[in-house]
């Protein structure tokens, strides 16, 4: 790093001031962009006197050179001198926080937070809160806005007076006549309420709260909203089901699907915060209703917190409550709340127990099993270990593994390979013999899947299921059927079958690797295609650790010698390596 | 364990290719330096260039990063699986130059177990016009590396010959060109031009019509089952493997299978709802396809209709 600031310092640096006042913008763009570096070669003294009354005054530029300096001058406190001289940098960004775009806008809020966080508590006081107040008060609404953003940096800094003051200006601000003023407010309301003591925000910004929310924008009210799950963990709970539930519970009603569709998305936090009881007693009728939204964007939201919201409910109120309209949600119309649902439905079954699962769930899982659209096939699967741990396999088997195995052979590989991903779960939960009959064959069929992702997978897979059923059982059921597709007339498939002799090789004995698969590979050093004597060299190269020298010289080495004379390059190439490889070892 | 790393000159390159796998561009003086590499080796490749089988035969790319992975994600991982991948690296998706940086590295690494061929794009003045100096523009700066891979598509092959039998190229036919050894005899390191043999052969297209037509490109010809079957039989050829043209399959007989055309882009420009497809050539010459769907993007969550951020 020193270095390279040494080496760019001379020329470059010359250039890139330069570069500063190019009539291309894009050269701009590229010397703002390095405005560190700039610095750093300026020094501290130079860059507080010349660069940053340059940039002050160059301020009316292309908007994204602009984003640029906003960003660049959120890291700006070391070059112009460390905390005490930060307060430099709130000038430039104070005009970059009130210019008519947006992001430009937002990202110099974001530095002027940044630079405050480090500033000393008398810069604060003596330069951060008079530019806050500036801004509240300015005259042109893109002021006020970025405004509502430096509150909460400012306040837990503050002496008791000024913090006084600062709510007195958030009220305001809440109050302004420009909606798009009253939105900033309502959007930095949680962020704010969280830096103030509880009953502060139980004084002070509650009221604020209740008016946003009705305001008559619903632009607002949903902004508002969106605070409500912080601004609850802010508040005690006698507040929030005094204040906090009815504009909830009204929300959750409003005729804006938007407003509607955030009270869903807050459902979380909020019941969260009010706790189980007060959520059983109070929101469970909002959220039915949620679920049972006409639009379908409320329902994706409702139905991806099932079962977040149920962790909340008693088995018996899910059952009444939450189960019949899941059972609904799975006949969905739309395949998007029905994947929602899909992603979260199967950790319904820790919280219900075993027979309630059995009794209303595992309809509802083999329904989304078998839904036309992938993505829920596949949501359902990833979380079938769930559902295993609360039936038993034993079930499971009987009552989705046909489904499974339906799966199995789906036309999207994804599927194909989040089912083959779960095989060594249910090796492990079937045992040896169940499996056997009722997985292996599909194992075995994996490794000749047109998709190549599916076929490295199903050598994964049988790796693990070796590991989980020890050497005899792989020498048995594995080994001599991996071995057969070696005849396979297609290279990409014999290939194949060479990674699944390297992963299977540290789990069977040293005898059978000796005995049956390493002949399997050094009669593949003569295939007719280069790429799959590569890989033999390759497989060679790993397996030669796990067997004995004499087998590593007198098999393998000769092998791999052979290969290394070989005409093609990178036969040669990897032959050499594994060779080079060998010798390590024997040198150990 | 070892005590001392194997001996491999290629490890940087092979770092470069993790790097690229992950999308991220190289730096501008490792992208100088790996054209410059790729330049030596194209050099020596000749206008028809023999490949062996087995190799998978793949279409138009076209910056569509996350697509490529997909592609080898269903085709196999080079080097293991061969590739002969039919030109148009770059322009309309949003990683042209990771795109073609990838490939050349690949080529550079592994010259014998992948081909590039030239596409229509891989010319100064498409990609002036379609997005790739844009994006080199944007991610370096400077339009240096535009330069570096635009001087390095001049040495591209103009076409593959697999076994003699399947003739592979980006556009199509000629009128000028009857042999492949009138390819092998055109003097190709140069830009694109506008008309002529070397323009034909990556703008052309089949068409339903016999004989030569006017191309509504405005470039190349199109041609007929009569002339694909002509040619076909002059050089001794089975197939004429071409991409160029979208096809919402994936890939597309023609000329009563005298013409294929293989498309690698799916969904492409992110919109045209199209399959993509690569065509396997096995040991034995026989020909299996597969097609297959644009890559899950990321950050995307399912959801049809999003909360805008704010209604003014």
């Amino acid at each position: 790093m020193a270095n390279n600031a040494g080496d760019d310092q001379y020329l470059p640096i010359a250039i890139l001031i330069d570069e500063l006042k190019n009539d291309d913008a894009l050269r701009r763009l590229n010397s703002i962009q390095r405005l560190g570096t700039i610095a750093l070669a300026l020094g501290e003294e130079r860059t507080r006197s010349e660069l940053l009354p340059f940039l002050i005054e160059n301020n009316d530029d292309e908007d994204e050179v602009l984003l640029a300096m906003s960003e660049e001058l959120g890291k700006f406190v070391p070059y112009v001198g460390g905390p005490s001289f930060g307060h430099t940098l709130l000038q430039p960004l104070e005009q970059l926080s009130q210019v008519e775009e947006t992001v430009v806008r937002d990202k110099a809020v974001e530095s002027l937070c940044k630079v405050a966080e480090q500033l000393p508590n008398s810069s604060i006081g003596e330069h951060f809160l008079p530019l806050i107040k500036r801004l509240s008060q300015g005259e042109w609404f893109t002021s006020r806005v970025s405004a509502c953003g430096l509150f909460a940096v400012a306040y837990t800094r503050s002496t008791a007076a000024q913090q006084t003051e600062l709510r007195q200006l958030y009220t305001q601000l809440c109050h302004d006549e420009t909606p798009m003023v009253r939105r900033a407010a309502a959007q930095k309301l949680g962020p704010f309420a969280a830096v103030l003591d509880r009953d502060a925000v139980s004084r002070d910004l509650l009221p604020l709260f209740t008016d946003l929310t009705s305001d008559d924008q619903d632009s607002v009210r949903l902004l508002a909203v969106e605070s409500c799950g912080a601004f609850a963990a802010a508040l005690s709970k006698d507040d929030c089901s005094a204040s906090l539930l009815p504009v909830v519970q009204k929300f959750a009603q409003d005729k804006s699907w938007r407003v509607r569709y955030n009270v869903a998305a807050q459902m979380v936090p909020l019941c969260e915060a009010l706790g189980p009881e007060m959520t059983r007693a109070e929101l469970v009728p909002a959220y039915i209703r949620l679920l049972e939204d006409s639009e379908a964007e409320v329902r994706i939201a409702a139905a991806g917190k099932v079962s977040a919201f149920s962790r909340m409910l008693t088995p018996p109120l899910i059952v009444s409550q939450v189960v019949p309209r899941v059972k609904e949600l799975a006949n969905d119309s739309s395949q998007f709340v029905r994947a929602a649902l899909a992603g979260v439905v199967m950790e319904l079954a820790p919280q219900l127990g075993k027979q309630p699962t059995i009794e209303h769930l595992v309809p509802v899982f083999l329904n989304l099993l078998r839904d036309p659209y992938p993505d829920v096939r596949l949501n359902v699967i990833s979380k079938l270990d769930q559902v295993n741990q609360v039936i038993g396999i034993e079930l499971l088997a009987q009552s989705l593994l046909p489904a499974i195995e339906e799966l199995a052979e789906d036309k999207h590989w994804r599927v194909r390979l989040a089912i083959l991903e779960h095989i060594p779960l249910l090796a492990n939960q079937l045992g040896a013999e169940f499996f056997q009959e009722k997985l292996g064959p599909q194992c075995m069929r994996w490794l000749e899947d047109q998709v190549a992702s599916i076929r490295e997978a199903a050598t994964k897979t049988l790796q693990k299921i070796a590991q989980e059923f020890g050497p005899e059982w792989a020498k048995e059921h594995l080994v001599p059927q991996v071995l057969g597709m070696i005849k396979n007339p297609h290279y990409l498939y014999r290939m194949t079958v060479l990674v699944a002799i390297s992963s299977l090789a540290s789990f069977v004995s040293q005898e059978v690797f000796v005995s049956s698969m390493l002949p399997v590979l050094v009669s593949c050093a003569k295939d007719r295609v280069p790429n799959v004597k590569f890989n033999v060299a390759k497989v060679l190269e790993r397996v030669a650790p796990l067997v004995d020298a004499s087998v590593v010289s007198q098999t393998i080495k000769p092998c791999l010698a052979e290969l290394s004379e070989d005409g093609d390059a990178d036969v040669q190439f990897y032959a050499r390596q594994a060779l080079y490889a060998c010798d390590n070892i024997q040198m150990q | 364990m070892a005590t001392s790393q194997p001996d491999n000159p290629y490890r940087d390159l092979d770092e470069q290719i993790a790097r690229l796998m992950k999308c991220q561009p190289l730096p501008e003086e490792s992208v100088k330096a790996l054209c410059e590499k790729a330049k030596e080796i194209l050099v020596q490749e000749i206008n028809v260039q023999p490949v062996r089988c087995p190799v998978t035969v793949c279409g138009d790319i076209h910056g569509q990063f996350q697509d490529l992975l997909e592609l080898f994600k269903i085709g196999g991982n080079s080097p293991d699986t061969n590739y002969l991948f039919m030109g148009d690296y770059v322009d309309r998706g949003y990683h042209s130059v990771e795109t073609v940086t990838l490939l050349v590295a690949l080529k550079v690494r592994y010259r014998d177990r992948i081909t590039i061929l030239r596409g229509n794009h891989e010319s100064r003045q498409i990609t002036q016009v379609y997005g790739f100096y844009d994006e080199c523009l944007r991610k370096y700066g400077n339009a240096d590396v535009w330069k570096y891979f635009t001087d390095l598509f001049d040495y591209l092959p103009l076409t593959g010959l697999v076994e003699g039998k399947i003739f592979c190229l980006h556009g199509g036919l000629s009128p000028t060109l009857d042999t492949l050894d009138h390819i092998r005899g055109l003097d190709r390191v140069q830009e694109v031009p506008h008309e002529g043999p070397m323009c034909d052969l990556l703008w052309s297209d089949p068409d339903d019509r016999g004989g030569w037509g006017i191309s509504p490109r405005g470039a190349g010809y199109t041609f007929g089952q009569d002339i694909s079957e002509q040619f076909n039989h002059t050089n001794g050829l089975d197939l004429i493997s071409r991409a160029h043209q979208l096809v919402m399959e994936g890939y597309n007989w023609s000329h009563d299978q005298n013409v294929v055309t293989v498309f690698s882009a799916p969904n492409y420009c992110y919109r045209c709802g199209n399959l993509a497809a690569i065509m396997e050539v096995s040991e034995g010459m026989a020909k299996s396809f597969q097609k297959f769907e644009p890559a899950p993007r990321r950050g995307e969550p399912e959801v049809s209709r999003r909360t805008p951020d704010y209604f003014l």
